[in-house]
């Protein structure tokens, strides 16, 4: 192999792991804001829009808090909880009246609640969008020539430990138990004497959480929080949980991490021909039509 | 009537016929869509390109309802894939995707420029809408005949139960095709009209946000009543006009109001008034 | 409750009414539509209250022909579909003189279909479509066409700064497109090489991707386009990537904003825009610290374009001395106004000719870098 070919293999071999480092960066993204949708997903079949909202939401409580405070670690647990409690209030007021209508009714609803948010947000906090005085996580680590904010590993390590957490949660604690015998039967369940009702409570205040971590993270990348930066994941948050088999949590982190992927390596590669959106849309159609239940059935 | 009002009434009428298409797919049939505004783009590129090319009215809209139906066929064949809320996000994708072909396609659909300068109609502002009205007026009496018929209600039988459709052998695979190819040829000529009211259009006409507008006006109306679909679309085209004096809160209206409707009632006007009537009558009874 | 609505029905009628009354005093209404509400709802902001500057400002200096300016305001939310009701109602109720548009491409460009059909003059402040003038003789435009900026951006690339081995970074839609083909045009008459081109949506706001492949590519410079909530990430991810080399932008990422949101990382960035921050014409400086204050937040260029625009008409009005359509518009096609932008003049189509600005981020704020004044570059297409 002569030198320069080698150079040059290398160069493109480097070019791949970095894309494939930015993708799995986008995917675990996609993976603390689909996790909280599926979850509810798997407990009330409602297809959630207005999660989106609340990771919106999420974005703005963190960015006030740091700016007011200073201090991130201050801001996004405080975020993660105001949201959590809101999303609470989002089961209560608005989808339990509802939860035996047909699927569509939650729907419209949702996305109406999600609408209504973001005009929210627009009038209470201006059209131009807010950005943090002194944007912490954003010094630059360097190894084997690739550069990394701070942000970008806390997004990965971040995602990836709650989501570790989450599954231990749910496999080795009562409080699983119970959520676990829910998701497979409410009926049976409330019969062993479980509140069904405090389950869903917990499981909306769980999801609800993650979003705002979600969203303090994102707004954390661009140093921006705009109203309607619930907008991309509205939509591709439900793309990621149908793909991950709807309701199937591990399913979902894969999807998201296969999809952030696929969109690091499509828009540099076939940018030209289809973007983004049309790519990650591409690629759902293609698996649902080999694999009608997304690429992991639910159990 | 004044160009304003003339122009209104225009909007509500083709936003009656692609209101009138959907319902067709998700309130008879019970497949829900989120990419109807795909079909409606469809039809407006379709139109467009012929009425640039010099063909006229009649033939682009016959020829915008063809296309539209003959992709929808396609686009239908997924139904047969995936079911209930599976097909709502395949659906969905094919809106985006549709939206990232038509935005790449630079040399024939105009890319990101779109396309202008798309002729008249030939009949003048007011002749036009009566076209309109005519067609929308058509769409719903096919709409209600559909109902009525066999087919009607096999496709209600399809919308309650799949598998007790089948065992009542309702060829299911054929009805959904036929619903699907119904409703977007029905959003590919609104998609028609609606290039020659504008004359000019772009991409992003034809969004996720067109799709979902479109499923909130015939929600809000009451799913699978065609009377409720028309009453449904006409108020939520029209809101935006009614709230003009408070211009900064009026998405908000339209969100609280979409997710009011649903919240407390979800059956939508059609059920309201079914509900306001049969109170009607048992009062009347008492008395 | 049916007390309540009623009560709420006849509060509305009343301020419908006095409102009514007030319309009714004698003024010149102009028409401005903007996108108030939904994605768009920042520029709209901005273009309406650079608007509403320009009328507050010519009545406070006594109006036209005697009479007050007032500027009636309608929300498109950057829709078709609304734009055309609106320039009817325009039109047809509320008997504007001259209508403008503060709005996006897609919403001027039907809306100037119905001023053309109905023959009262409209100016575009800062849609950016070739075709919106193409619509007849009645439509204008204020702003430069993307083609025309992105001429300005070959010659600032590889005349003024000398650099050859470009990378463009398209935004997907009429603006970036517009600018990356009139970039493209002239590239090569400046000796330009480009090595490639990446596309991003207006909804991105991660270019981790894109970012690892410019990398890899070792440009000389970097011609982007975008806003600036899509260009303050760009900037600062390229940065943090160790991408050192210039980066480009046009008027889009023209605002105090895109400094606040890039940081440190917004340092030596050069745009290609219409507005001067360090002008000492008074026109300029005037409207800049005259925004500020009015509005309560920095001009940008959609502001100033929406000032502009208003100043045309106003202008116009004033030497046609008359608000008859037909010799407004005449008035307008003779325009040689100085104002916030520059001194305007129109083309045979309605396209404005003036210089273009250059600007660089410097210690946080915009400053002054260049001007391109070459008439023969910056000529818009005539027909």
């Amino acid at each position: 192999m002569s030198p320069v070919f080698r150079a040059a293999c290398e160069r493109l071999t480097m070019l791949y792991f970095e894309l494939l480092i930015q993708g799995l960066i986008y995917g675990s993204m996609y993976a603390i804001i689909a996790v909280g949708l599926t979850l509810v997903y798997g407990l009330l079949r409602i297809l959630h829009v207005a999660h989106a909202g609340l990771f919106a939401l999420g974005g703005y409580m963190g960015l006030l808090i740091t700016n007011s405070t200073g201090s991130l670690i201050l801001g996004m647990p405080l975020a993660a909880a105001i949201v959590g409690v809101v999303g609470m209030a989002i089961y209560r007021l608005c989808y339990q009246p509802i939860l035996d209508q047909p699927p569509y009714v939650a729907l419209i609803a949702s996305i109406g609640l999600f609408i209504a948010m973001e005009e929210m947000f627009r009038l209470i906090f201006g059209p131009f969008g807010l950005t943090y005085t002194n944007a912490p996580l954003q010094s630059v680590v360097q190894f084997a020539g690739i550069y990394l904010r701070a942000v970008d590993l806390a997004i990965v390590v971040g995602s990836l430990s709650l989501l570790g957490a989450l599954s231990w949660l749910s496999q080795k604690t009562r409080i699983g138990l119970a959520w676990r015998a829910t998701v497979d039967d409410p009926q049976i369940a409330e019969s062993f004497g479980i509140s069904v009702l405090n389950v869903r409570y917990l499981n909306f205040f769980i999801g609800s959480a993650l979003a705002a971590v979600a969203g303090v993270f994102i707004s954390l990348l661009s140093n921006l929080v705009e109203p309607t930066m619930g907008g991309v994941p509205s939509y591709k948050a439900l793309a990621i949980i149908v793909l991950g088999g709807l309701g199937n949590v591990a399913g979902t982190l894969i999807a998201s991490l296969v999809l952030g992927v696929v969109e690091a390596f499509g828009t540099i590669y076939i940018g030209d021909i289809l973007d983004r959106d049309a790519i990650a849309f591409a690629f759902l159609i293609i698996v649902l039509m080999i694999r009608p239940e997304g690429l992991f059935a639910r159990r | 009537m004044g160009i304003y009002e003339l122009s209104l009434a225009t909007v509500v009428g083709i936003n009656i016929i692609l209101a009138v298409g959907l319902n067709l797919i998700t309130g008879f049939c019970g497949q829900i869509s989120l990419g109807h505004a795909a079909f409606y783009g469809i039809g407006a590129y379709t139109a467009a390109l012929m009425a640039k090319a010099g063909m006229p009215g009649p033939v682009n809209l016959a020829a915008a309802m063809a296309m539209a139906g003959a992709v929808g066929v396609v686009v239908g064949m997924t139904s047969l894939r995936v079911r209930e809320d599976f097909l709502a996000i395949t659906t969905m994708g094919v809106g985006f995707l549709f939206l990232g072909i038509v935005r790449q396609q630079e040399s024939l659909l105009g890319g990101e420029l779109g396309i202008s300068s798309i002729p008249t109609f030939g009949v003048g502002k007011m002749g036009f809408f009566v076209l309109v009205l005519v067609l929308a007026a058509l769409s719903v009496a096919f709409s209600l005949y559909i109902k009525r018929s066999w087919m009607g209600f096999a496709f209600e039988a399809v919308a309650d139960d799949e598998d007790t459709a089948r065992v009542i052998s309702v060829d299911v695979p054929a009805y959904k095709l036929a619903a699907f190819a119904l409703g977007t040829a029905l959003a590919g000529l609104a998609g028609g009209l609606y290039c020659y009211f504008a004359r000019f259009i772009v991409p992003d006409d034809f969004g996720f946000i067109t799709s979902i507008s479109v499923l909130s006006m015939v929600a809000v109306g009451g799913i699978g009543s065609v009377y409720g679909v028309i009453v449904g679309t006409a108020l939520l085209t029209l809101i935006p006009e009614f709230f003009r004096f408070i211009s900064d809160y009026k998405l908000l209206v339209y969100g609280a109001l979409l997710f009011g409707v649903m919240r407390f009632a979800p059956d939508g006007l059609a059920g309201l008034t079914r509900l306001a009537f049969r109170r009607i009558q048992r009062k009347g009874g008492a008395v | 409750m049916v007390k309540k609505i009623s009560i709420f029905a006849l509060a509305v009628c009343l301020v419908a009414g006095l409102s009514g009354m007030a319309n009714a005093a004698d003024t010149i209404k102009i028409g401005f539509h903007a996108p108030l509400t939904g994605f768009a709802a920042s520029d709209g902001k901005s273009s309406t209250e650079g608007a509403k500057l320009a009328v507050n400002q010519v009545n406070a200096a006594g109006g036209v022909l005697g009479k007050q300016l007032e500027l009636v305001v309608y929300d498109d939310q950057a829709k078709p579909a609304q734009s055309i009701p609106i320039a009817n109602k325009l039109i047809g109720q509320d008997k504007v003189v001259v209508g403008i548009s503060g709005s996006y491409s897609g919403a001027t460009r039907s809306a100037a279909g119905v001023f053309q059909e109905a023959k009262i003059p409209y100016i575009s402040a800062y849609g950016i479509h070739p075709d919106i003038t193409r619509a007849g003789e009645y439509v204008f435009r204020t702003s430069f066409l993307g083609e025309i900026q992105g001429h300005a951006g070959a010659k600032l690339l590889g005349d003024m700064m000398g650099k050859k081995k470009v990378v463009i970074i398209t935004l997907q839609n009429d603006f970036g497109k517009s600018l990356a083909a009139g970039f493209k045009d002239k590239a090569a008459d400046y000796g330009i090489s480009i090595v490639n081109e990446y596309q991003y949506s207006i909804k991105d706001r991660q270019f981790g991707s894109i970012v690892a492949k410019v990398k890899a590519d070792n440009p000389d410079a970097i011609y982007a386009s975008g806003y600036y909530f899509t260009a303050g990430p760009l900037v600062s991810q390229l940065r943090a990537a160790g991408v050192t080399c210039p980066v480009i932008g046009q008027e889009g990422y023209d605002s105090q904003k895109f400094i606040e949101i890039a940081g440190p990382a917004a340092e030596g960035v050069i745009i290609t825009t219409s507005l001067d921050r360090d002008s000492k014409v008074p026109e300029t400086a005037d409207f800049i610290t005259a925004f500020e204050k009015q509005a309560g937040f920095k001009s940008d260029m959609v502001a100033a374009s929406g000032h502009t625009a208003v100043m045309v008409a106003a202008d116009a009005i004033k030497r046609a001395g008359s608000t008859d359509p037909a010799k407004v518009l005449a008035a307008i096609q003779t325009t040689n106004l100085k104002v916030s932008t520059g001194t305007i003049k129109f083309n045979a189509l309605g396209e404005v000719m003036k210089a273009v600005q250059v600007q660089v981020v410097k210690d946080g704020n915009w400053h002054h870098y260049d001007v391109i004044d070459d008439a023969a570059l910056l000529a818009p297409p005539a027909e």
